[in-house]
């Protein structure tokens, strides 16, 4: 029995699922295929609909 | 990003995939492939210092191809974890060539060429898929001419033209251009050698390399060194007469500012994929009101069947976008994108209101391009036996729209559908809940007793 979860992709959907688990106390380890996290998000410029900066 | 990097509970293994998972919820024992940075991430400081010297230069993929990176890399440069990696398809020393220049420069010594993929074995409760989604190849859709017309681009190539931290610094300036600019560098380093070496003939022979061509021309001779001689200046001449024609094509650049931008590029489309992406019309007025931001001078003509702004605060954001940033809204589908004077390019459309086919020009068309299943999903699905739906998402029912198909897996984001920001992070939070509930109930005591 394991009390730990997995989370693949480290994109914004990603990294908001690692940090709500990891908040409540569980142990997460985040597998991303990329040499970094942030997924699309991060080559976005600004995001609708407030155009705050994206990352 | 910084917060994940930095959170206690989180164990970020970067650079790595699920090679094989096995088990039920509660209970999966997973095991996941790190693949060789050629880089020791606890010893990389971050600093650039190999990048900087590294001799081999890459097609940026982050910057959608628009820029060039070295083989040994930073992913983006506020990229979490904030270490190098080393390309192995590109690196000289790890295809058997001369160099180890970034083991020379690296201070820390985190570089390391004998480094080895690693295998990790883990033991969770339960899976969370968020592998999102891929940008539909827009060159699929011939009668857009995506790779034939430089100055069409897709809207994450847009992204990436109007960032600050972008291949132009968020100057808008137009493919054409740049690409021109890009290849009169490399003529003019190729110039630069050709004149060192007509140099030297003339000095060795006394005579221009005008006056020797001329008579090499009218009788040959088989010296291999004045061979030689007549092949340099010969295509020393074409070279001059390509940089003239660059140089004359570029001495007016500008950056783009009558921007065309086309809406349902592979959605809606029943040849491609028969939904709606949902987020499209939203970036599109998104980018032109930032175009407009950099260079209040620039109109923007949005071409779509309809503009979806579904969501809180998006249909203001439409209204605003009209009213403030120069937003044409254009009912119609476009038709065709061919290529007029001046590289511009010209959007060929039924404008449905009048009901009648028109033309106009552009400086650049930026194509809204479909959201399609991520590449690799489909071996993801097999590993985590979890279905896939008709287009190849992770497959979901309404009543339960974070569970997949096996029990203790769930789904968050475009992995799942195409869907927005906003949607994606309450997907996670959704996501993230179901998770834990299988954590929490998977009580020990309680699973001894029934075994
Ligand atoms: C041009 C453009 C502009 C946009 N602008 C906005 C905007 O302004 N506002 C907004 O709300 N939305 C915007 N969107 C939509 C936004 O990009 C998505 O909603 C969001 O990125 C979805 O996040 P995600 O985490 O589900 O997917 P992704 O961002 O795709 O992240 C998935 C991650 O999983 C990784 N991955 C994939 N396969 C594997 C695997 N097998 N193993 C391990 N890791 C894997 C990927 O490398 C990636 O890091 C825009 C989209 C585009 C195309
Ligand atoms: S020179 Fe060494 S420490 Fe600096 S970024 Fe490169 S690998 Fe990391
Ligand atoms: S060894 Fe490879 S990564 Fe390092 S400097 Fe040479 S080509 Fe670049």
């Amino acid at each position: 029995m394991s009390k730990e979860v997995l989370v693949i992709g480290g994109g914004i959907a990603g990294m908001q699922a690692s940090l709500d688990l990891a908040d409540m106390g569980i142990r997460v380890h985040l597998v991303e295929k990329l040499p970094s996290i942030g997924g699309k998000m991060a080559q976005l410029d600004k995001t609708f609909p407030t155009n705050d900066c994206a990352i | 990003m910084l917060d994940v990097g930095r959170h206690p509970n989180i164990d970020l293994l970067a650079y790595s995939e699920v090679q094989h998972i096995e088990g039920q919820a509660g209970n999966f024992k997973v095991t996941v492939r790190k693949k060789a940075r050629y880089v020791d991430e606890d010893k990389c400081t971050g600093c650039g210092l190999c990048s900087e010297k590294c001799p081999t230069t890459v097609v940026d993929a982050f910057n959608e191809g628009l820029g060039m990176r070295r083989a040994v890399y930073a992913y983006f440069a506020q990229g979490i974890p904030s270490t190098r990696t080393i390309d192995p398809d590109h690196c000289r020393q790890l295809n058997g060539k001369k160099c180890g220049i970034c083991q020379k420069v690296c201070q820390a010594g985190a570089i390391d060429y004998t480094q080895q993929d690693r295998l990790i074995e883990l033991q969770v409760g339960a899976v969370i898929a968020a592998v999102g989604y891929d940008v539909f190849d827009p060159a699929q859709i011939a009668e857009y001419r995506y790779r034939e017309i430089e100055n069409v681009v897709t809207a994450i190539e847009f992204e990436r033209l109007l960032s600050a931290s972008g291949p132009t610094s968020g100057h808008v300036y137009r493919p054409s251009d740049l690409n021109a600019k890009a290849e009169i560098q490399v003529l003019e380093k190729q110039a630069a050698k050709s004149g060192r070496m007509l140099a030297r003939f003339e000095k060795k022979y006394g005579r221009t390399s005008a006056d020797f061509f001329m008579q090499y021309q009218a009788a040959p001779t088989d010296d291999a060194d004045q061979e030689k001689w007549a092949r340099v200046y010969q295509e020393d001449l074409a070279r001059k007469e390509r940089l003239a024609a660059l140089n004359d094509a570029v001495k007016d650049a500008a950056t783009a500012k009558r921007l065309a931008f086309i809406q349902c590029v592979g959605s809606r489309d029943f040849r491609f994929y028969p939904f709606c992406s949902g987020y499209c019309c939203m970036h599109s007025i998104k980018e032109a009101i930032i175009a407009n931001e950099h260079e209040p001078q620039t109109v923007s003509t949005i071409f779509g069947m309809d503009i979806r702004a579904v969501g809180k605060g998006f249909e203001e954001y439409k209204i605003r976008g009209g009213n403030k940033s120069g937003i044409t809204y254009v009912r119609g589908r476009v038709a065709e994108i061919i290529e007029g004077p001046g590289r511009n390019p010209v959007v060929v459309y039924e404008d449905t209101r009048t009901r009648s086919v028109k033309q106009e020009a552009f400086d650049l068309v930026i194509l809204a391009t479909a959201c399609a299943p991520t590449r690799g999903i489909a071996e993801l699905a097999a590993t985590l036996n979890v279905a896939l739906d008709d287009y190849g998402f992770i497959k979901t029912v309404p009543s339960a729209p974070v569970d997949t198909s096996m029990r203790g897996i769930f789904v968050c984001g475009c992995a799942g559908a195409p869907m927005d920001v906003p949607e994606s992070v309450a997907q996670a939070s959704s996501a993230a809940e179901r998770a834990a509930e299988i954590i929490f109930q998977s009580d020990p005591v309680k699973e001894k007793a029934v075994a």
